[in-house]
């Protein structure tokens, strides 16, 4: 077929095939592709019509820039009536979701942990790991629990060997770094820490604790008070009531427990708080001095305070998981909530 | 601890309400709770008398009582077998809400109107007892209501005592606590016996062979004691603090512990022999049988008392079966001791048995409180069961006990607790606390502590002593907090969590497994370490320290499986333990991050096709890992282990930065019933972190267009994709930018033994555009290099 025949026929298919586009993207992309996209039909005369005999040029040149001219008027309708009416196109489905990222997630324990040592980051406090494994040098005896002190109790342990045991608490960290470097000291000390306890839905063998650690010269316990709230703000929100109230651990002195208003309830009593209005979050207090001497460090010249807590507490009272078992257990449907 | 505020009243005043007292003892440091009282539930019933009784004419097991309230008379209908004409009991009249829920109605049990119940005590929510109809005690006022008549036994509360605070272990001390706030005295009961003319040294005489364990013993012995029930009031002080009632002679040592904190014994005199007490260390072996009627076996750690042939008591923990007070008891032996504590513990962890006197020894009993309690005692005997006290106190004080001397320094308290306190306030807390001022100064106040306190040694002691009784709480808060700029160094920690992260982000979810594990697990995997073992394991599925993570996770997937969740991209961080007697704690700890992929890897989706888990996605997750890490030279090599069906390891320079592969079929189903394919991952974080370059460069962009050029062979099953590229990589020349790798074809219609591989090319120069025929000139070199070394067809 010649040239001038084929744009007579291609100028046919365009009519026809105009008054079959639907009112629809795909349908007019389609044909708006088939004439005068690149490798459209007019894109391909246009091609053909350079090895033309020059006589037939003039004719079929002009037929050729009328086609192409009618088709592109056709598309910019198309297109028009398309943007008219696209809010009305009934066939189109805007319902069907969204493509999902399941882009998986951090453990709910990890999350609270970040978030803690993230805000005492701000506050200028490093992060210092240690070993699961411990001597009891570091766990025990440098934390002021003498031998055969019944504060061991508080601690149900599990021994390795008659000095070596898995770690009860993160303050072997703090042991560990005061021996290595010489106030002033800002640390943290998270990880996960070891009790032999039965398991049921209140304990875990297995559990974490985020510690912190500050010793300088003129460290005051109005500034652990001020440390404390400013975390306790931060992590539970501004309106959350805090209290110290007197506690006991060897390795501190004076000790404290901290307190904060129960966020469920506000403080009116619920079951979360046991009707007290008050959770216990976390105990703190002056890092006793035999502390800092079994460390080597001048007990009159410094003084310091210590604060720890346990996310995993923290986490089953902030989304009301009611079986720490739970954390343990991978369950994908579990995991997927946080 | 359990202490009431009827008692408490007997010692100090007290002003504030039950739930003032709550708040300020916590605020003290002895957090409180009160014990609801299950009276305070009961609806209105009232104390009524049983006038008369009379057989019910249609039922023989049930009666008709005439019960009065005082002001009413009323025929109650009731099937218990204990009623009995001029008890006091609670009637609920027609009307009542029970604690249960249930309101009384009027109602007729076999034709004899019933116009009230006559409740037994778990009718009423006070215990779990139904043995017939609950009696009152014959004094109870008839026609008051039965709340008020038991709550008027006081508030009891529950001490939660830190171990250093033996001395809140009883009345006494808890009572003291609340002088520091309202400055009342503290009553102590005088003692009001009078001896008898015999001497006590004819009845006993003590020896301590073990001055260490025992520092301090005294006796008394009480003649002609009648053993019998306790007086009423005694009962119901031991039941407000949640104790029994046994008899008069126990009770009243039970009393003076709980009211002194003193713990005291007592022997059935007949059954001490040879007039002689002996305080002596056990034998390795020795066996005796103690009052709970356990034999137990003991060694040389235990404390004994003996008498002149045989031991009659653990010391400190509890006495022997052999002379407890019997009910024909007449004469009793009344021991009154100081032993040491470190001692006590021991002995009561050897034989896993804590007591009231125990817990209170081990803490640190008053060894000045000896010869108070023993008086006590005999003085509430003589009362309770009368006898006679014999004349004197023996009292062996071998090796005294003395309260140390402490100076507290007034810039040191300022210093430590952030504000200044009045000196004379300091002082008067002192004196109220017991202590005894020797000297004081502007700069400091000098004491002695209080026998009583074991836990007041130091100046930090008596600084902790001041803040607890001005109130942590009003502490306030210092202005500023301390910054210095060598502060906040992360360590390891933040690109520790920036792989947490993108691990997550590649859709996986984090979990934690337990440690602790079974030697099975420790055997998992590709090298084979010691394990550590746990010496008092929980149960030997706990008894070893996880030697890698991957049995963790095949375990978490099985429970997942079980419960049909089959689709599951799980992660963990953990360390594992090895065994290693070099180090200092015998074991070696390695940080890991593990991975675990089953089933599909998307969740369903109208528009993909989703992807299930394979090798290659870990491939992909390692390959990525070193690119965010600046890990420049992983290199990747297949190895074989029983444990899987295709493994490979990720090396950086000779050193394991992590395997992968498909756990082997026969194992998941052998060892775990798990059919599904399982892809595991794990790797070294402290390797990748010693590898992390975080010096990344800027790379400028090219300006000149690129060529591209595909190109597809035919090769043996066995030419690796790595040893193309590396061909066409030495035959590109310096355009060429890029090597592709993306189609792999591998089926009948290509010869069986032959695959196709596809790759992308580019080609550019930086100086100038590229010329068709240039790159043409090196795809003809490299395609014969393809055919000559690796017999490559073109596709
Ligand atoms: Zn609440």
């Amino acid at each position: 077929m010649n040239l001038p025949e084929r744009v007579k026929e291609v100028q046919n298919w365009l009519k026809a095939d105009l008054a079959k586009v639907n009112n629809t993207f795909n349908s007019v992309e389609e044909f708006r592709l088939k004439y005068v996209g690149k490798k459209g039909l007019i894109p391909a005369l246009f091609r053909d019509f350079g090895s033309l005999d020059a006589d037939l040029k003039r004719e079929v040149g002009r037929n050729l820039n009328i086609l192409k001219k009618e088709a592109e008027e056709a598309v910019g309708q198309l297109r028009e009536r398309l943007m008219a009416n696209s809010s009305q196109d009934e066939e189109f489905d805007y319902t069907l979701p969204g493509m999902p990222f399941n882009r998986g997630n951090l453990h709910p324990v990890t999350k609270t942990m970040n978030r803690i040592c993230d805000i005492f980051r701000e506050m200028g406090f490093g992060i210092e790991f240690g070993p699961e494994i411990e001597t009891d040098f570091n766990n025990f005896q440098a934390l002021n629990f003498p031998d055969n002190h019944p504060a061991r109790d508080m601690q149900d342990t599990f021994f390795i060997e008659d000095d070596i045991l898995l770690r009860t608490h993160t303050s072997p960290i703090q042991i560990r770094t005061m021996l290595k470097k010489k106030p002033p000291i800002r640390i943290l000390a998270p990880g996960r820490v070891f009790r032999n306890e039965a398991i049921n839905s209140r304990s875990y063998c297995v559990f974490h604790q985020v510690e912190g650690l500050y010793v300088d010269e003129n460290v005051s316990f109005a500034e652990l008070k001020m440390t404390i709230e400013v975390f306790t703000k931060k992590f539970f929100g501004k309106d959350v009531q805090i209290r110290f109230r007197p506690s006991y651990f060897p390795f501190t002195e004076p000790s404290a427990e901290v307190d904060v208003s129960c966020f469920i309830c506000g403080g009116k009593g619920c079951r979360l708080c046991k009707h007290a209005g008050w959770l216990e979050i976390m105990g703190c207090g002056m890092v006793d001095p035999n502390v800092l001497e079994a460390c080597g460090i001048d007990s009159e010249r410094y003084t310091g305070y210590a604060f720890g807590m346990g996310p995993d507490r923290i986490t089953l009272l902030k989304y009301g998981i009611n079986d720490i078992r739970l954390l343990f257990e991978g369950d994908v449907r579990f995991l997927k909530q946080f | 601890m359990i202490v009431n505020t009827k008692w408490l009243k007997q010692y100090t005043e007290i002003p504030f309400s039950p739930e003032e007292l709550e708040e300020k003892l916590t605020f003290l440091g002895l957090e409180a709770t009160i014990i609801k009282n299950p009276a305070d539930k009961i609806g209105d019933v009232i104390i009524s008398e049983i006038k008369e009784i009379t057989p019910h004419p249609n039922a023989d097991r049930l009666r008709i009582c005439r019960v009065s309230t005082g002001t009413d008379e009323m025929d109650v209908v009731c099937g218990a077998p204990n009623v009995k004409v001029g008890q006091k009991v609670p009637l609920a009249k027609v009307g009542t809400t029970l604690p249960g829920g249930i309101t009384l109605k009027p109602i007729k049990i076999r034709g004899v109107e019933s116009r009230g119940m006559l409740c037994a005590e778990d009718e009423l929510g006070l215990s779990d007892n139904h043995e017939g109809i609950m009696v009152l005690d014959e004094n109870a006022p008839v026609g008051t209501e039965l709340r008020d008549y038991l709550s008027a036994n006081g508030v009891s509360f529950d001490i939660d005592l830190t171990s250093n605070r033996p001395d809140c272990a009883s009345h006494i001390g808890v009572a003291r606590d609340i002088t520091l706030l309202t400055g009342k005295d503290l009553r102590i009961p005088e003692i009001e016996f009078t001896e008898s003319d015999e001497p006590v040294r004819n009845y006993v005489d003590v020896e301590i062979v073990n001055t260490t364990g025992c520092p301090r013993y005294a006796a008394r012995v009480i003649c002609g004691v009648k053993v019998g029930p306790s007086p009423e009031w005694l009962v119901k002080f031991l039941t407000s603090v949640g104790l029994r009632s046994i008899n008069n002679v126990v009770d009243a040592a039970n009393f003076v512990l709980l009211e002194t904190g003193h713990p005291l014994h007592t022997f059935d005199y007949r059954m001490i022999d040879g007039k002689k007490i002996v305080v002596r260390s056990a034998f390795d072996g020795e066996e005796v049988e103690t009052l709970d009627g356990v034999r137990r076996e003991l060694t040389k750690d235990v404390l004994l008392i003996c008498d002149a042939k045989k031991p009659v008591a653990i010391a400190g923990i509890m006495g022997l079966a052999n002379s407890e007070i019997k009910d024909d008891t007449t004469d009793i032996l009344i021991e009154s001791a100081y032993f040491d504590p470190a001692t006590i513990r021991k002995g009561s962890k050897y034989l896993g048995l804590q007591t009231d006197a125990s817990y209170r020894f081990e803490r640190g009993a008053d060894p000045e409180a000896v010869i108070y309690a023993i008086n006590r005692l005999s003085d509430l005997v003589v009362r309770l069961a009368g006898g006679s006290v014999c004349q004197g106190v023996i009292d062996r004080y071998p090796r005294k006990i003395v309260q140390p001397e402490i100076t507290v320094r007034f810039k040191r308290v300022n210093s430590i607790l952030g504000i200044a306190f009045e000196p004379n306030w300091v002082a008067e807390k002192f004196i109220r606390l017991g202590c005894v001022i020797t000297n004081r100064d502007d700069e400091s106040i000098t004491i002695i502590a209080p026998s009583w306190r074991p836990d007041l040694e130091r100046e930090i002691d008596m600084i902790e002593e001041i803040v607890r009784i001005y109130g942590m709480h009003i502490v306030p808060n210092a202005k500023s907090m301390g910054i210095h700029p060598d502060f906040g160094a992360a360590g390891d920690y933040e690109l520790i969590e920036k792989l947490r992260t993108r691990i997550a982000n590649y859709g996986l979810y984090e979990v934690y497994n337990n440690s602790l594990v079974n030697k099975e697990f420790t055997e998992f995997g590709i090298q084979n370490f010691v394990p550590v073992k746990v010496k008092n394991p929980l149960s030997q599925d706990m008894a070893y320290l996880r030697t890698t993570l991957i049995p963790g996770l095949l375990q978490t997937a099985k429970r997942n499986l079980n419960r049909q969740n089959t689709d599951l991209p799980l992660f963990e961080f953990g360390f594992v333990q090895h065994y290693n007697p070099e180090s200092e704690t015998h074991a070696q700890e390695f940080q890991k991050f593990a991975i675990l992929l089953s089933g599909y890897i998307e969740d369903k989706y109208w528009g993909y096709e989703r992807r299930k888990a394979d090798l290659f996605i870990l491939k992909g997750i390692i390959q990525d890992i070193a690119t965010q890490f600046g890990v420049r030279e992983v290199s990747y090599k297949s190895e074989q282990h029983p444990h899987f069906d295709r493994l490979i390891m990720a090396d950086i320079n000779e050193t394991q930065l992590a395997y992968f592969g498909q756990v082997s079929q026969n194992y998941l189903l052998k060892k775990w019933s798990i059919e599904n394919p399982v892809f595991v991952l794990e790797g070294d974080i402290s390797n990748l972190l010693q590898n992390t370059k975080t010096d990344k460069q800027y790379k400028e962009l090219p300006v000149f267009p690129g060529i591209q050029r595909d190109i597809s062979i035919l090769v043996d099953l066995k030419v690796k994709v790595a040893d193309v590229e590396k061909l066409v990589c030495n035959k590109g020349g310096v355009y060429l930018r890029e090597v592709k790798f993306y189609d792999l074809y591998q089926r009948k219609n290509i010869d069986k033994r032959k695959k196709s591989l596809t790759f992308n090319l580019v080609f550019q120069a930086a100086d100038r555009t590229l010329q068709d025929a240039e790159v043409d000139d090196i795809m003809v070199t490299i395609h014969k290099i393809l055919e000559d070394e690796l017999g490559a067809r073109l596709r």
